[in-house]
């Protein structure tokens, strides 16, 4: 009877704690995930952003999708360059995806 | 003569090192002392604390090695939304100036979005080490303070990502921050 209970004991914990570890996890978070509003980078001004600012190099990654339909973007400093690698990277993107699950959704890429 | 003088002082010593040991542990079990968040403490109790808070963690966080890519991009989007979730409701963000933890917690937690830190520590070896103790602090949080340890459950890596984002949060609007914290990929909600 307690070589059974043993290993049930153990299996439980081993749960509890596989369990607890998770917790943090930022796939957690994910469930009511906010999303990044990228319409409001239109209203930025474009002339003080800079590309080889790691804020707006954030920005962009985050946004890069959305960025490829936007325009007025060309009065960042060192947009051109980012912009055409930010497009470039969105495309492979919907294509890779397209491929992939045949052009329905889309997938986190963080 | 010199003998009498040294055992009188002595005695003398005794009897204060007695006062204060007896009277001392007569207010800590008086009760008097007021221990609500909401009355503050006098200077020399605030002096105190603050200065054996402060010390110590400058002494803990001193052989930290921070990171050498501490303004990546990728660290500000990680961190920002580990921030956002366990961090703004006390440390606030751009566009808040208190929540009902920054009124209700004493001492108050500082407002991160605020410049106030960078006003202080200019040089660059200065501003490593608010890398290092902003890391040590996190990692293992203040002892009744209301700052928690998140050691246990987050690793170095993870921790660094949310220094790296808390080092340029004042640089950031409302809108900026909205974006760099947001969790969600753009695409999910917007029909792409």
């Amino acid at each position: 009877m307690k070589t059974q209970t043993l290993p049930r004991v153990l299996a439980i914990s081993s749960l509890l704690f596989a369990l607890s570890a998770q917790a943090h996890d930022p796939k957690e978070h994910m469930q009511n995930a906010e999303q990044a509003d990228c319409t409001t980078m239109n209203d930025m001004d474009q002339t003080k952003m800079d590309m080889n600012d790691p804020i707006t190099q954030a920005m962009m990654e985050k946004c890069k999708k959305e960025m490829s339909g936007m325009e007025g973007m060309s009065g960042m400093k060192g947009m051109s360059d980012a912009e055409e690698k930010a497009q470039d990277t969105a495309h492979e993107d919907d294509n890779s995806e397209r491929h992939i699950d045949g052009g329905g959704s889309t997938k986190n890429h963080h | 003569m010199i003998e009498r003088k040294a055992v009188s002082c002595g005695k003398c010593l005794l009897t204060a090192a007695s006062i204060f040991i007896f009277g001392g542990a007569a207010f800590l079990y008086s009760g008097l002392y007021p221990m609500g968040a909401d009355v503050p403490h006098n200077s020399l109790t605030y002096w105190v604390l603050e200065t054996l808070r402060e010390r110590s963690i400058a002494q803990a966080a001193s052989d930290i090695e921070v990171p050498g890519d501490m303004d990546s991009p990728d660290r500000l989007l990680k961190g920002g939304g580990d921030y956002n979730d366990m961090c703004a409701g006390c440390h606030l963000k751009p566009g808040k100036t208190q929540s009902d933890f920054t009124m209700g917690l004493y001492p108050a937690p500082p407002n991160l979005s605020l410049d106030e830190d960078k006003q202080h520590h200019g040089s660059h070896d200065e501003g490593l080490d608010t890398l290092r103790q902003q890391f040590w602090t996190i990692k293992h949080g203040i002892k009744a303070s209301g700052m928690p340890a998140w050691g246990p459950g987050h690793d170095d890596e993870r921790i660094w990502n949310m220094v790296a984002f808390i080092k340029r949060l004042p640089d950031l609007s409302p809108d900026q921050y909205q974006i760099v914290t947001a969790r969600g990929d753009v695409s999910e909600g917007n029909g792409h």
